[in-house]
């Protein structure tokens, strides 16, 4: 049942969904929108990983999916904790009131 | 027939996630992320790998996404902060991360197109998968035990309510200091 | 043989335990520790000799360990016993005992320094550790750390009244001025590690034979001219010879033992040691008793224009050793160690009972106030009166057999003999008569102030012993430095010679003088003074003929005036606007850190696309 495509195509997708999260990163403000974006960022380098293994039937690209999806848990862990911290200290999800830390 | 599910999973993939970026109302942009995401799993179960589909789904859709909705559900994110987000989103501020973005996009297309080469139609199965990752990627198993475990204990640090009562005190309040939960997780430890 | 390492550990160990614990000590454990440990260190030093003599006297080697291995470079912590060594060691301890005992009488009840009781003996016991390091070292970096550690304890003594700035003053001067001569003398070791490729000293001074001999001799006359330079300053020699009438700020005891009998002496050593050098460069060895002889004639002028009586003896002392010098440099080696032994102990007996005088006195140093002491204080007067007929070399004391070899040697020197036995008779005169003035002055004529002598067994006993060893220690001969030293013992001279007759003769007509001018007074020395002429003069000799006023006027103010000038630090300047350049940059960085996530990923995002762009070679 698996398809033969060209790999250019899925990696264009690839290219092409994890750029929509850059632009979601770059424009949100909203924090929880931007966490969502990065979900979405990871998700793009997910696909090229597979594609990459598909290329080849290796097991490898599947195996970085893997470790991406834990990277991903470990991070929408915390970073939601954060979010939490954040909503209660400014009263607001606004990332860009959290600017403390300028030179 | 496959050859057109992948191109109309890509476009469901491509739309989905095109709302996940614009759209005004959390629970809403979720949603399509869902979608988004389980558009990708279609893609990767027709790449030939159903375990990273499967996965796909039941982690990042089904794990992932959920704990981004308890999120939203407690921070209670309305009908107010829609009308926030619409304010922040202003036409003007779209321009220059999609002429970077564009920038980019065309950047990779140069350097895939061309290559001439077909993802092989061949199916990478469970096995093979368990099999590589408990042999080669052993210590990178591990150390993904370490992350999940640091951010484990990260999450746990974070959510705790003190740290919004007690800005800026450096001592630890005392129900922190519990000896008698402590104690017999450290001899079970000992035991084991 | 096997106790050699207990000389040295014994004074250690001492010092160890009175500095670690001189809060807690009583003053009779720090007094028993203090002269005890050195005791210890004496009577070992005693087997060790009867070993060395039983053996055979035959040089012998102890190692005790090794102090690095690095690349083939393994510099051994390894003494060296030889008859100059020997002999040394023996002063070093047996004096060193002796006025450790005065010692702690005299320090008992210091009223400038109460406190400072095991202080006191744990510098002086650090003292003899490092100057039994010193002449026991077999290799350069051990001497030169007995070196280093002797002017560390110099230093710590000198200053040891520390309340008093100018006591500080002294010390730093002493210091800073030997520090020049330590240059010198480490230039010279580096030069001789270079030249040699070894540290080891009969090592170098074999391998110094066979490479110069004969040959270019230029290289030996640098390194000897070096060596000089650093036993210059060490045995306060001219030029550098300021320090040591200001080193008499310490207490006594330390005047005796370091800046009288053993400190001052190592530049003696030294140059004994060494003197494979001096042998292959004559130029070298000609500076020696040039050096030498020049101190000697200062010295005794400036001491006889003295008032304080330490200063007295400082000059005296500065003389004294100049004969060393002169004796080394003429060529009666074994005379130069010989009256390096003997001058110990008529130095620091004249020292310890110059010290028993200041003491009855309550701390006066000045000779006009005293006056007809000898009826009030006999013990001192006696033991002083013994010591300066011992300096004045009169016949039959010890110092006379020393002296007279020196004199008689360098009457025989091949190119200068009657140019450099004139200079040390006149400046034998010399020291017979500044002696006389100092005892007439200090013990006869009227009485002009209180005494109270309260001096105790541990005060008079030393005395009493070096009494003994000042008159008979001349009586034994000196064969123990015949093996080391070039000249194979003291030379054998006719006593009824001409030469041999005048040179004797010198101090007894010193004597006669001194007494005429200053007992009698067939001359008004007053009224000699007062003239304008006269008074100039004494003023010359008084200030040591203006060396202490080169010395400030070439060095000290011009460096105080750039110092002053260059109080902005210039040289700062490149830090100072290197840390401006940097804080400016810092400070133009630190503009894009402004805190907001967002404007760091789009930053990291654009430095990407250029990144792409620059590869993909659309740009750049």
């Amino acid at each position: 049942m698996p398809v033969a495509v060209p790999i250019e195509h899925v990696l264009a997708l690839a290219g092409l969904l994890f750029l929509l999260g850059l632009i979601g990163v770059l424009v949100r403000r909203n924090v929880m929108f931007l966490l969502m974006s990065l979900e979405v960022m990871m998700n793009a380098a997910s696909l090229a990983f597979v594609a990459a293994g598909a290329r080849w039937a290796a097991p490898d690209g599947q195996i970085m999916f893997m470790f991406i999806l834990a990277l991903a848990a470990a991070e929408v862990a915390v970073a939601l904790g954060i979010v939490v911290q954040l909503a209660r200290r400014f009263e607001s999800l606004d990332v860009d009131n959290a600017d403390e830390m300028y030179g | 027939m496959e050859t057109a599910i992948f191109y109309i999973a890509a476009l469901v993939a491509a739309l989905a996630t095109l709302r996940v970026v614009t759209h005004v109302n959390a629970s809403h942009a979720l949603i399509y992320l869902v979608v988004s995401l389980l558009a990708v799993a279609v893609i990767f179960f027709l790449l030939g790998a159903p375990f990273a589909a499967a996965l796909e789904v039941v982690v990042y859709a089904g794990a992932i996404v959920v704990l981004f909705l308890f999120v939203v559900m407690m921070l209670n994110l309305g009908r107010t902060s829609v009308e926030r987000e619409r304010g922040w989103l202003r036409p003007g501020m779209w321009i220059g991360p999609a002429v970077l973005a564009a920038v980019l996009l065309v950047s990779f297309v140069f350097v895939f197109w061309g290559t001439d080469a077909k993802t092989s139609g061949e199916m990478v199965g469970p096995r093979a998968v368990g099999i590589a990752l408990f042999g080669p990627y052993i210590i990178a198993v591990e150390l993904a035990g370490f992350l999940l475990l640091a951010a484990l204990v990260g999450a746990w640090h974070l959510g705790r309510r003190y740290l919004e009562e007690r800005r800026g005190a450096d001592d630890f309040p005392e129900e922190d200091a519990s000896p008698d939960e402590a104690a017999p997780e450290a001899s079970a430890e000992g035991n084991a | 043989m096997d106790l050699l390492w207990l000389v040295p550990a014994a004074p250690l160990v001492g010092f160890l335990i009175l500095f670690v614990l001189h809060d807690y000590l009583p003053k009779v454990v720090a007094a028993v520790v203090g002269a005890g440990s050195v005791g210890v260190s004496a009577l070992a030093a005693l087997l060790v000799g009867m070993d060395y003599y039983e053996a055979g006297a035959e040089p012998t080697w102890q190692l005790l360990w090794t102090w690095m291995s690095v690349a083939g470079f393994d510099p051994a912590i390894r003494l060296y016993l030889d008859g100059l060594a020997l002999a040394m060691t023996g002063v070093i301890t047996g004096v060193g005992f002796l006025i450790h005992v005065y010692a702690t009488g005299y320090m008992w009840n210091d009223h400038e320094e109460p406190e400072g009781y095991a202080r006191f003996f744990a510098y002086m016991n650090l003292f003899v550790f490092a100057m039994l390091m010193l002449v026991l070292g077999d290799n350069l970096l051990v001497l030169f750390l007995g070196w280093e550690g002797v002017g560390l304890c110099s230093y710590l003594l000198i200053g040891f009244y520390h309340r008093d700035p100018a006591n500080g003053y002294a010390a730093r001067k002493a210091f800073v001025v030997t520090r020049v001569g330590d240059t010198f003398m480490a230039l010279g070791l580096f030069l001789m590690f270079r030249e040699l490729g070894t540290i080891e000293i009969q090592q170098s001074l074999t391998l110094a034979n066979e490479q110069w001999s004969g040959g270019d001799t230029t290289m030996a006359l640098i390194i000897g001219l070096l060596l000089l330079g650093g036993a210059v300053g060490k045995s306060a020699q001219v030029p550098l010879q300021t320090w040591l009438p200001d080193a008499m700020a310490g207490p006594t005891p330390v005047s005796a033992l370091i800046h009288a009998a053993t400190m001052v002496t190592a530049g003696v050593y030294l140059i004994a040691r060494m003197h494979d050098i001096f042998l292959i460069s004559p130029e070298a060895q000609l500076a020696v008793a040039v050096v030498g002889l020049a101190t000697l004639f200062i010295a005794s002028f400036t001491a006889l224009v003295q008032t304080d009586i330490k200063r007295v003896l400082a000059f005296s002392t500065m003389s004294q050793i100049g004969y060393m010098f002169f004796a080394l440099g003429v060529g009666a080696w074994s005379a130069a160690i010989f009256h390096l032994m003997t001058h110990a102990f008529f130095k620091a007996l004249l020292f310890l009972s110059a010290g028993s005088v200041i003491l009855a006195l309550h701390h006066e140093q000045d000779i006009f106030k005293m006056g007809g002491l000898w009826r009030k204080l006999p013990i001192p007067f006696a033991s002083m009166l013994i010591g300066s007929i011992c300096l004045a070399a009169l016949p039959f004391t010890s110092g006379f057999f020393s002296k007279d070899v020196i004199m008689l040697t360098a009457f025989e020197h091949a190119s200068h003999g009657l140019v450099f036995w004139g200079g040390a008779a006149i400046a034998a005169f010399m020291t017979a008569l500044y002696t006389t003035r100092m005892m007439i002055i200090v013990f006869f004529g009227e009485e002009r102030s209180e005494a109270h002598d309260s001096s105790r067994l541990n005060m008079w006993g030393p005395l009493l012993v070096l009494c003994a060893l000042s008159l008979l220690g001349g009586w034994f001969g000196f064969g123990v430095v015949a093996d080391v030293l070039p000249d194979g013992g003291l030379g054998e001279f006719s006593h009824f010679s001409a030469v041999a007759l005048v040179t004797m003769a010198m101090p007894f007509l010193g004597i006669f003088v001194g007494w005429l001018v200053f007992g009698r007074r067939v001359i008004d020395v007053e009224a000699l003074a007062a003239s304008k002429a006269g008074n100039a003069l004494k003023r010359f000799f008084f200030g040591g003929w203006g060396f202490d006023w080169l010395y400030d006027n070439a060095v000290v103010r011009p460096v105080m005036w750039v110092a002053r000038i260059n109080k902005g630090d210039i040289v700062d300047w490149i830090y100072r606007i290197t840390v401006a350049v940097t804080r400016g940059a810092h400070h133009v960085g630190s503009l894009t850190q402004s805190g907001r996530l967002r404007w760091y990923a789009a930053n990291m995002a654009f430095g990407l696309a250029l990144f792409f762009l620059i590869v993909l070679g659309v740009i750049g």
